[in-house]
């Protein structure tokens, strides 16, 4: 895997601390999200990665505050630049969304309105939080078209989403959420619905994009292939909470977590993999988060699971690399 | 198909589980509307024996006598009398008889109609199929209202023609929704397998495809009943329904027009029943409709 | 699209033909129409010349031609109560009975839309419930009913309309609001239900994470989308307003109509009954074929193919 992405160290533009999402449900409240903390900084990529119902996604909707109604999220600290993200009001939190912080979505097929054109729409952010006249909004929706690498961008401004095709849409999703020039990015599986071949076209297209604009992203997979091309730093989340976070070199080459080495175990390396050797699994199935939740939630799946992971599990950290686990080192 | 407690693609049990009265217990709709209906239906059946009066008797000497509450009332006549002297107590409890006597009449007829046209409609598809279709739409495009009553006018009005004219009329809303009722259930395994088993049709329609499209059909068949009745008080109003002496309460307001200024209840008292009876009916067919059909909320 | 409104068309110009041949075969519902025509006191004679006069005496199908014939020219026939041509007799009233049909609807949405709306964002509160509670609680009160609680409070308690007649705009307010309560609560629900499917939809997620203002999210992204079934509905309640006209311009001495029908149904003033029959079911098919060209018009996907 090529790892020529060097960790950034430019400003802290979303810190966010100590971050807990709960869910009502008829059998209690559900913990979706418990105490993540994490920062990305300008010009950097960081990946969440983690199985579905993670909490990977309930974490990027608690911070642009577009939790279902069922949903409470609890914070410590949640700044975009500094600014506090957790007691400002829902005018200023209006302003900053699609302005300072957008977000993309996993289903460009649903994620645009079918009765408006993609132009109107691509508009609307800057019109809205610019004040921009047609005319300018016009402007940049062509020059971001360009951008994303739709050709013939005139036209396109008065077409509708569905007579555009999946990969199409999420290009144009990509400008729309560009349009003000956002200090922060989050984009939530981008990639998964889209063709294969297109997957790799849209990643490429947003790592190419970061090192241009120098934004600041987050992006939320399960895939770790996504994760081993466009990711500077990983946090893997496990059962909502993050069990091991450093630079994409360092968990690819020496994980520290028992879950992330289950995950990297499930896939084929080229180079390391015998041919027709076998994959791993990661045996049981993830822990109800309903109720009461303590310790470690991998202990039941973990090889190496001790009793007191049922009690507060360690943190360790090493240069750039944090995890949670009672080991310091995964035996060899 | 939500409805009452058994497996997806089962027919239809027709007795109610234990979990199923804890159901319909908590859905007020069904419990309050059904609640009032009930008791009015109760009142209507007892009338002859609820009733102070005989309510075709007049009385010339008590004539327009107001309701008890009023100084000039007594309990004589406990909601006065009309404007022949007619106890108007004793009229109103007969007047619930021949409203839910039109609404259970109109809706069976209609739904019996409605009924089969839909679920052949459904069931077979095709050409059955767009016969009905057209029927339906030819039928919606006509004034129901004008149509009754010219229809009224020209054959002469009483109680049986106003309920054969209307059942002949209000089929449609059952076409439409046994239709699609009919082709969500034909699809399911219990018909195929009851069609490879070579049963007759009429057997797989009224023995597998009713039973599972009854739901659907109960909630169509109350809300049409008290569309029925409205109908029958707005023709029975304009003199052209129900005829006198009957005690239809469209026609106990119609009577009571001319002395509205004087004698406001003559008319709030039947126009208040008629409000509290569609309300029951209407309350209990949507809390119905939540716990049958689900997927028919609108 | 185009072939998709040719069928419509057609299909529409068949349910019209349809519908003539019923409100044609109104007319022999009573019997023999000469009869009728003739009135009580009659002598054979009279009838035997009302016949000849009228054509009853042709075979079904040439009559059903010929007078379909004549309507399409524009001859209805001569009214028989007020004896003057049907056609200009109907037409003159028609303008009254639709400005009172497009205020009824009007009057409809202007109170459902808003209700529907709020009804839908705060779901399952008590504002949903209040909403839903005047929802049932409307379509409970027959428009009669509603019509004359009305005139007593406003006209004889309030003394602030005038109760009959159709000389100024005051007297359609209370015909307005007494044919118009009775189409809010469909309304109402269904802007509700398609409120609450679109809310949920993808794009809306889309729209509030771009930062848009509440307003913009509800009205321009979401309403847009749940709008849509409404306009059917729409085409349907105007058909109804016109239909149930009768009752409210009959209470209101409004003079449209759905009072010349009255009219002509309680003086047996066939040439007139038919015509307003037909005439109205014909409006009606016009309507629910716009009601489909504005459906498919409003949906991008059908209309930019």
């Amino acid at each position: 895997m090529a790892h020529d992405r060097v960790p950034q160290t430019g400003d802290v533009v979303l810190d966010v601390r100590g971050l807990s999402v709960d869910i009502a449900t008829p059998a209690g409240a559900l913990h979706a999200v418990r105490d993540v903390s994490f920062q990305v900084r300008r010009g950097e990529t960081l990946c969440i990665v983690g199985e579905s119902g993670c909490g990977k996604s309930m974490t990027s909707l608690a911070l642009m505050s577009l939790l279902p109604r069922a949903a409470t999220r609890r914070v410590g600290t949640l700044a975009l630049l500094g600014e506090d993200l957790a007691t400002a009001t829902r005018r200023r939190i209006n302003a900053l969304r699609g302005d300072r912080m957008a977000m993309i979505f996993q289903e460009p097929m649903t994620a645009l309105n079918p009765a408006y054109t993609i132009g109107d729409q691509l508009m609307e952010p800057l019109r809205h939080h610019r004040g921009a006249t047609p005319m300018q909004a016009r402007k940049r929706a062509i020059e971001l078209l360009g951008k994303v690498g739709i050709a013939a961008a005139g036209e396109r401004l008065g077409q509708y989403p569905h007579q555009l095709s999946g990969g199409l849409r999420q290009r144009v999703m990509i400008a729309m959420a560009l349009m003000c020039a956002p200090e922060l990015l989050i984009a939530d599986e981008p990639s998964t619905a889209l063709d294969v071949t297109i997957q790799a076209q849209i990643l490429r297209l947003l790592a190419d994009l970061q090192q241009e604009l120098g934004i600041a992203m987050m992006l939320i997979t399960h895939d770790l292939g996504v994760v081993a091309r466009i990711a500077h730093r990983v946090a893997v989340m496990y059962a909502g909470e993050i069990v091991e976070e450093g630079t994409a070199e360092e968990l690819f080459a020496s994980p520290r977590h028992p879950y992330t080495q289950g995950l990297l175990s499930c896939i084929p390396v080229p180079g390391r993999t015998a041919p027709g050797g076998q994959l791993g699994t990661i045996a049981g199935t993830v822990p109800s988060l309903i109720g009461e939740v303590h310790g470690c939630g991998f202990r039941e799946r973990c090889p190496h699971a001790q009793p007191q992971c049922a009690q507060t599990v360690p943190q360790h950290h090493v240069a750039q690399h944090a995890w949670r686990c009672i080991l310091e080192a995964l035996p060899a | 198909m939500a409805a009452l407690a058994q497996p997806a693609g089962s027919p239809l049990q027709l007795i109610p589980t234990r979990s199923v009265w804890q159901r319909i217990w908590r859905n007020k709709a069904v419990v309050v509307g059904g609640g009032l209906l009930l008791l009015m239906v109760l009142v209507a059946l007892l009338a002859p024996w609820l009733s102070p009066h005989d309510p075709y008797a007049q009385d010339l000497a008590q004539r327009t006598v107001p309701p008890v509450w009023y100084s000039a009332g007594s309990w004589l006549h406990p909601l006065g009398t009309d404007p022949l002297g007619r106890d108007y107590l004793s009229r109103l409890l007969f007047g619930a008889r021949i409203s839910l006597l039109i609404g259970v009449s109109v809706a069976i007829i209609s739904g019996l109609i409605g009924t089969t046209m839909g679920m052949l409609a459904g069931y077979f598809g095709g050409k059955a199929d767009l016969v009905v279709s057209f029927l339906v739409t030819t039928r919606l495009s006509m004034p129901v209202i004008l149509v009754a009553l010219a229809t009224v006018a020209l054959i002469g009005g009483s109680l049986w023609v106003v309920i054969l004219v209307l059942g002949l009329l209000k089929w449609d809303r059952f076409a439409v929704v046994m239709r699609s009722a009919t082709q969500q259930v034909r699809s399911l395994d219990y018909v195929a397998a009851a069609q490879s088993a070579g049963a007759s049709t009429t057997r797989i329609l009224l023995g597998e495809v009713l039973p599972n499209v009854l739901p659907h059909l109960i909630v169509v068949a109350t809300l049409e009943a008290a569309s029925a009745i409205l109908l029958e008080a707005a023709l029975s109003f304009l003199g052209l329904g129900v005829q006198p002496p009957l005690p239809s309460w469209g026609l106990m307001i119609s009577e009571a027009k001319a002395y509205m200024f004087f004698s406001f209840w003559l008319i709030a008292i039947p126009g208040s029943a008629l409000a509290v009876l569609i309300f029951a009916i209407n309350l209990a067919g949507d809390g119905l409709r939540d716990l049958l059909a689900p997927e028919g909320r609108a | 699209m185009h072939i998709y409104m040719l069928k419509r068309l057609g299909l529409a110009v068949l349910v019209a033909l349809a519908v003539s041949m019923i409100a044609f075969g109104l007319l022999r519902l009573s019997g023999d129409p000469a009869i009728a025509i003739a009135g009580e006191g009659a002598t054979q004679a009279d009838i035997v010349l009302v016949r000849q006069t009228y054509g009853f005496d042709r075979p079904l199908p040439v009559q059903y031609a010929e007078w379909l014939g004549r309507t399409l020219r524009g001859d209805l026939g001569e009214s028989i109560y007020f004896k003057t041509p049907a056609a200009p007799l109907i037409l003159s009233k028609l303008q009254t009975t639709l400005v009172l049909g497009l205020l009824s609807l009007a009057f409809a949405l202007v109170i459902s839309v808003p209700l529907g709306v709020l009804a839908a964002l705060y779901r399952n509160s008590w504002i949903d419930r209040l909403c839903l509670g005047l929802a049932v609680i409307g379509q409970a009160l027959p428009n009669f009913f509603f019509a004359l609680l009305l005139i007593m409070l406003f006209s004889i308690v309030l003394h602030w309309l005038p109760v009959s007649g159709s000389d100024s705009w005051q007297h359609f307010i209370m015909p307005t609001v007494a044919l118009g309560y009775y189409a809010a609560p469909a309304f109402m629900r269904l802007i509700r239900a398609g409120m609450i499917e679109v809310l949920d939809a993808d794009y809306i997620r889309t729209a509030r994470a771009k930062g848009l203002p509440a307003s913009t999210v509800i009205f321009k992204h979401a309403l847009r989308n749940a709008v849509v079934p409404v306009v059917a509905l729409t085409a349907v309640q105007l058909g109804y307003l016109l239909g149930g006209s009768v009752v409210v311009e009959t209470i209101f001495a409004l003079d449209g109509l759905g009072y010349l029908a009255y009219q002509s149904i309680t003086f047996k003033d066939f040439p007139v009954m038919q015509s307003i029959v037909l005439l109205l079911s014909v409006i009606y098919v016009v309507l629910t074929l716009a009601s489909d060209v504005a459906n498919a018009w409003l949906d991008p996907r059908i209309r930019v193919a």
